[in-house]
């Protein structure tokens, strides 16, 4: 059997040659986009990680276009946007939860706070566990550092895999987000006053920066509509 | 379509249609607290 397609330059592949050619270009182009989430999931190098990952979406498409069965762009841009989502906010948080006492966690956090929001500047450091101080927000830090976020990157990593448990496990873990983020967010407007007295850029200032977290809600619909045979047992 | 995916996709749109509102809710909540106190 043979299969119609411009990748190889030699003319028609058969099938042996068309599954090792797709499973080479996937592996490669999975090189570049696990390169740049990381490195854009370090949150600082996230400029030098840009680039990275958009050369692994680049590979990947020239690839279907040239015929080859990869991996469906929708599958590997939420998942990889869910790993990096988790992994931003796993590592600002566990700094806070584990770190609370660097030297670093106690200039940038707490100018960061005065910034926009004073959960991470009010009594900072001065409760048994350290850290933010604002009514709940350990709380919140503690069930999405140790139990949301890697249940996710888990989930997003089989996703990726196409496995049919990555594809059930994110949708669980997806409404986990819908019910973390308005929790949170109840939470912050229960004690608005604590979180937005006396910063620099109250309400509009946070909602700026944490607005891009709302990954769950955007993968949720295609969660529900795509074909779930695309994945396997 | 089927008529199974359509009920889906309703319910999809209502979803988000309460997910959104309720974050827009709290967004503006929170500015009109803005405007009336002293932050």
């Amino acid at each position: 059997m043979t299969f119609p397609t411009t990748a190889a330059a030699g003319g028609p592949l058969s099938m042996g040659e068309h599954e090792q050619q797709s499973r080479a270009i996937q592996r490669r182009a999975d090189r570049w986009l696990i390169a740049g989430t990381g490195l854009m999931g370090t949150l600082v190098l996230g400029i030098v990680g840009l680039p990275v990952f958009c050369r692994g979406l680049y590979l990947l498409r020239k690839a279907q276009r040239g015929g080859l069965s990869v991996r469906p762009t929708m599958v590997t841009l939420i998942g990889f946007v869910i790993i990096l989502d988790a992994a931003l906010n796993s590592i600002g948080w566990a700094l806070d939860l584990f770190a609370n006492h660097a030297l670093i966690t106690r200039t940038v956090f707490t100018a960061w706070g005065n910034l926009i929001d004073a959960g991470y500047f009010w009594h900072y450091n001065e409760l048994w566990i350290g850290g933010a101080g604002a009514p709940g927000e350990k709380a919140w830090v503690m069930v999405c550092v140790l139990i949301a976020f890697p249940m996710r990157i888990a989930a997003a990593i089989a996703f990726l895999q196409m496995k049919r448990w990555g594809h059930q496990w994110l949708i669980v873990t997806c409404w986990f987000g819908i019910i973390v983020w308005m929790g949170y967010i109840f939470n912050m407007t229960m004690y608005a006053d604590v979180r937005y007295t006396a910063v620099g850029f109250p309400v509009i200032g946070w909602w700026a920066f944490n607005i891009f977290y709302i990954t769950p809600f955007l993968a949720i619909p295609y969660l529900h509509t795509v074909n779930r045979e695309i994945f396997s047992d | 379509m089927h008529d199974q995916d359509r009920r889906r996709k309703r319910g999809l749109i209502a979803f988000q249609v309460f997910v959104y509102g309720m974050l827009i809710a709290m967004f503006a909540i929170q500015l009109q607290m803005y405007l009336t106190r002293h932050w």
